[in-house]
C-alpha cells in the first residue's frame, strides 16, 4: 500500500512540496491538535452506542492475552516458548492496564479534557516563547509563502490571547461543574476559539485574516448559546451570529475590493503596491479599507458598530464574557493593527481620521450609557466599549514615529493589561451570579462587601483599575495611550478620553457603592444567609488577576519592556 | 477582455432563446385551459392541504453532516489526480485532512445526532437516557414518550 506512495515515478511528474514551518504555525496546530484530541475522546468515551463497542474490545483484549498465553502452554503445537509467552504476557498486562485507563478516564472525561486543554495551551505558551527569541535574535520573519508573518506584534498578541485561554479554561471548568452541562465540548470549543485567534495575530494575508476571524467567531456563537438552561443565552448567540455573520460578510467586502485595487492580498505585496497608488483618487481602495475597518470595529466592539455588544456580554455564559472581552478584542486589534498601520500607513492620511472618530465615539458612547444601566455585566459590556476607544487611540497614533512609546505599544500594552481586568471582573460576577446566573443586577451586589468581603474587595480592585487608580494596571495603561496621543500633538483626543474616563468612574464607583453600602437584608437580596461557594479554578484566576493588576500598577517596567520590542509589524 | 467576449455571447444567446421560447409557446401553442391545467403540478395526486412548515431539526443534521463529508471529497478527488506526483508529502497531508473530518464524524455517531428511527428506539431501549444535547434535540428522550421519532 505505502509503495504506491513511496515508488519513484519520473521525476517530471513530481509535484514540489512545500516544506511546513512548524515554529510558525506551531502554536495553532497544537491547540487544535488537543481540541481534536478532547472531541476524540469525548467521542469514545461518553457515547452511546460506541461506548459498549468499547467495553467489548476492552474486555477482549483483557482477556485474550492471558487465554493465548496458557493456550500456548498446553497445546501440542510448540513454538519459541520463552520469546512468545513474554510478548502475550506483556501484552495481556498491557490490556489490562489500558482496560483500567479507560475506565478512569471514563469516569473522569472533563478532568482528562481539561488536562489534555492545558497542556495544549501550555505547549503552545512553550513554542510562543521560542518564536519570541527567534524575533528577539534574528528579527521577524515571513512563512508559509508569505500568508503567516511570525513578529514581535504577533507573538505579544499570541501570549495574550493563550493566557486568556487559561484563565477561560479555568473559569469554564467551574462553570460547567455548577451548571451541570456537557464538558469536553466546552473546552474544545474554547481551544478552537482560540486557535483562531493564534492564526489571526499572525495573519499575513487578508484571506487568512477572513479564515481565522470566521474560526474564531463560530466557535464564539456557539459557546454564546451553550448555556441551554438561560433563554438569554441563546438569545444572545442568535443575535450574535446574525450581526457577526453581516459583519464578517462586510469585511470579505471589503478584502475584495481592496484586492481588485492593489491585485494581491497578501498584506506586504499590497503595501509595496500602495507606493504607486498615494495621492491617487483611488475610490474602490478607499470603499475596501473603509468596509473592513467596519468589519473589525465590529469584532473589536467599537461605537458604533457595538450594539450587539451589551445583549452578547449580558446573555453569554460569564466565563464565555471573560473570554470574549479579554481574547477577542486582542485578536480583533491585532489584525486592524496589522492591516492598517502595517500595511495602509502609506494612505494614513486616509484612514487616521476615521479612526479617530471611532475613538471618540466608542469612549463617549461606552461611558455615558454605562450609566444608565442597572445589571453590572451590562454595564461592563458598555465600559468594554469604552476600552475599545482607548485603544483605538494608540492605534491611530500608531504611525507616528517621535520618541518615547510609540502607538503601537500602547495599544498593546493596554490590551494586555485590559484582558487581565475584565477577565477578573466577570470571574467574580461568575461567582456573584450563582447558579444559573441569575444575580448580575445592581441590587443583587448590595451588601456583598459584608456578606463576602474579600470578593467584594478584589472587585473593588479590579474596578478600580478600569477605571485608571493609580497603582493599579489600568492606570498605567491609561497614561501610555494618553501619553502616546500627547506625544504626537493630539491633545484634545486626549482630553476627551481623560474626560470619558471620568465619567466611566462613576459608572465603576456606582457598583463599588453599591457593594459597600446596601443593607444584606434589603428587599432586592433573594439570596439571604448561604454564602457564595468560590472553587478553586475561579480562585486561582481571580488571584492571578488581581495579583498582575497590581504588579503591573506598581512595576510596570517589565510589561512596558515587552511591548516596546513587540512593535516589529511585518517582515518585509 | 476579448477572451471574455464568448461568455458575453453566451449572455445574450441564454436570454435570447428564454424570450423566444416563452414567446413561441405563446404564439403557437394551443389554448384550451381547465382546472388540471392550471394546477401547480400538472402531474401527480392533487395535495389534499398544504404540506406541513415545521421540520424535524434531524435534517439540518444530517444536512450539515453531509456538507462536511461532501467537501472531504471534493479534496479527495483531486489528490486522487496528483497522489503519485506528491509522495509521501500528499499521503501524510490527506491523512491529517481525513482524520480532521473523521473526529467529528466519530463525534456526530457518539451523541446519537445520526440515530433516529428504528435505531434510535433500540437505543433508547438499551441506554438509560442521560441529559445530553440528544435529548434536548429529541424530548421523546427525556420525556419518555414512544413512537415520536419513527
Amino acid at each position: 500500500m505505502l509503495a504506491l506512495f513511496t515508488q519513484p515515478i519520473d521525476a517530471a511528474r513530481m509535484i514540489a512540496v512545500p516544506k511546513i514551518d512548524w515554529l510558525a504555525i506551531g502554536p495553532p496546530v497544537v491547540l487544535f491538535t488537543a481540541a481534536l484530541a478532547i472531541v476524540l475522546l469525548a467521542s469514545l468515551l461518553r457515547g452511546r452506542s460506541l461506548q459498549h463497542d468499547l467495553d467489548d474490545w476492552v474486555v477482549l483484549c483483557a482477556f485474550a492475552g492471558p487465554i493465548e498465553f496458557w493456550l500456548g502452554r498446553f497445546s501440542a503445537i510448540r513454538y519459541n516458548h520463552d520469546v512468545f509467552s513474554i510478548i502475550v504476557m506483556l501484552a495481556g498486562i498491557g490490556s489490562v492496564a489500558f482496560a483500567m485507563g479507560v475506565s478512569i478516564v471514563r469516569k473522569h472525561t472533563f478532568a482528562a479534557s481539561l488536562v489534555i486543554a492545558l497542556a495544549g495551551v501550555i505547549s503552545a505558551v512553550a513554542i510562543t516563547v521560542a518564536q519570541w527569541n527567534v524575533v528577539r535574535t534574528s528579527g521577524s520573519f515571513t512563512s508559509m509563502a508569505g500568508a503567516v508573518a511570525v513578529d514581535g506584534m504577533a507573538v505579544f498578541v499570541m501570549g495574550v490571547v493563550l493566557v486568556a485561554t487559561v484563565f477561560g479554561l479555568l473559569l469554564g471548568t467551574s462553570w460547567i461543574r455548577r451548571e451541570q452541562l456537557e464538558g469536553p465540548e466546552f473546552l474544545a470549543l474554547l481551544l478552537l476559539c482560540a486557535t483562531g485567534m493564534l492564526v489571526m495575530a499572525s495573519a499575513n494575508d487578508l484571506i487568512v485574516v477572513f479564515v481565522a476571524l470566521e474560526v474564531f467567531s463560530i466557535a464564539l456563537y456557539v459557546m454564546t448559546a451553550f448555556d441551554r438552561h438561560r433563554i438569554e443565552s441563546q438569545e444572545a448567540g442568535l443575535k450574535y451570529f446574525l450581526l457577526g455573520a453581516f459583519s464578517s460578510a462586510i469585511f470579505l467586502y471589503g478584502v475584495a475590493l481592496t484586492y481588485g485595487a492593489t491585485g494581491s492580498t497578501n498584506l506586504v505585496t499590497i503595501r509595496e503596491s500602495l507606493t504607486g497608488l498615494v495621492g491617487g483618487d483611488n475610490g474602490l481602495l478607499m470603499v475596501g479599507f473603509a468596509l473592513m475597518l467596519v468589519g473589525l470595529g465590529f469584532k473589536v466592539a467599537a461605537a458604533p458598530f457595538h450594539m450587539w455588544t451589551p445583549d452578547v456580554y449580558q446573555g453569554a455564559p460569564t466565563p464565555v464574557t471573560a473570554f470574549m472581552a479579554g481574547a477577542t478584542k486582542v485578536a480583533a486589534f491585532g489584525a486592524l493593527l496589522r492591516i492598517f498601520v502595517g500595511s495602509f500607513d502609506l494612505l494614513q492620511t486616509d484612514w487616521r481620521p476615521a479612526v479617530y472618530g471611532l475613538a471618540i465615539v466608542s469612549m463617549i458612547v461606552g461611558s455615558v450609557a454605562a450609566i444608565v444601566q442597572t445589571d453590572v455585566k451590562r454595564m461592563l459590556a458598555y465600559s468594554s466599549i469604552a476600552h475599545a476607544g482607548y485603544v483605538l487611540i494608540g492605534v491611530q497614533v500608531a504611525t507616528e514615529s517621535n520618541g518615547g512609546l510609540g502607538g503601537t505599544s500602547a495599544a498593546l500594552f493596554y490590551l494586555g493589561i485590559y484582558m487581565l481586568m475584565a477577565v477578573g471582573a466577570f470571574a467574580v460576577i461568575q461567582v456573584v451570579g450563582r447558579a444559573r446566573e441569575t444575580d448580575s443586577s445592581l441590587d443583587d451586589y448590595k451588601g456583598l462587601a459584608r456578606k463576602e468581603p474579600v470578593l467584594a474587595g478584589l472587585l473593588t480592585l479590579f474596578l478600580l483599575a478600569q477605571a485608571g487608580v493609580p497603582l493599579t494596571a489600568g492606570f498605567v495603561a491609561k497614561l501610555t495611550v494618553f501619553k502616546a496621543a500627547v506625544d504626537a500633538g493630539q491633545f484634545q483626543i486626549a482630553l476627551i478620553g481623560m474626560l470619558s474616563a471620568t465619567v466611566a468612574a462613576f459608572v465603576y464607583l456606582r457598583i463599588v457603592l453599591s457593594m459597600y453600602s446596601g443593607d444584606e437584608h434589603g428587599s432586592a437580596t433573594p439570596v439571604e444567609g448561604n454564602r457564595l461557594t468560590v472553587d478553586l479554578p475561579v480562585r486561582i484566576t481571580i488571584s492571578l488577576t488581581a495579583a498582575l493588576v497590581l504588579l503591573f500598577g506598581v512595576v510596570p517596567g517589565w510589561l512596558l519592556d515587552v511591548a516596546e520590542h513587540a512593535t516589529s509589524i511585518l517582515a518585509g | 477582455m476579448n477572451d471574455y467576449l464568448p461568455l458575453v455571447g453566451m449572455i445574450a444567446l441564454v436570454i435570447v432563446f428564454v424570450l423566444a421560447s416563452f414567446v413561441a409557446s405563446i404564439l403557437l401553442g394551443p389554448r384550451n385551459p381547465n382546472s388540471a391545467k392550471q394546477a401547480a403540478y400538472e402531474c401527480g395526486i392533487v395535495p389534499e392541504s398544504e404540506p406541513a412548515e415545521r421540520f424535524p431539526v434531524k435534517f439540518f443534521l444530517v444536512a450539515m453532516s453531509f456538507i462536511v463529508l461532501d467537501v472531504e471529497i471534493v479534496f479527495l478527488y483531486p489528490f486522487a489526480m496528483v497522489m503519485r506526483g506528491l509522495g509521501v508529502f500528499g499521503l501524510v497531508a490527506i491523512t491529517i485532512f481525513v482524520l480532521v473530518l473523521l473526529i467529528p464524524f466519530a463525534y456526530l455517531l457518539s451523541v446519537g445526532a445520526l440515530a433516529w428511527g428504528p435505531v434510535a428506539q433500540v437505543i433508547r431501549e438499551i441506554v438509560p437516557v442521560r441529559r445530553t444535547s440528544v435529548a434536548v434535540l429529541d424530548p421523546a428522550l427525556t420525556e419518555g414518550t414512544t413512537g415520536q421519532a419513527a
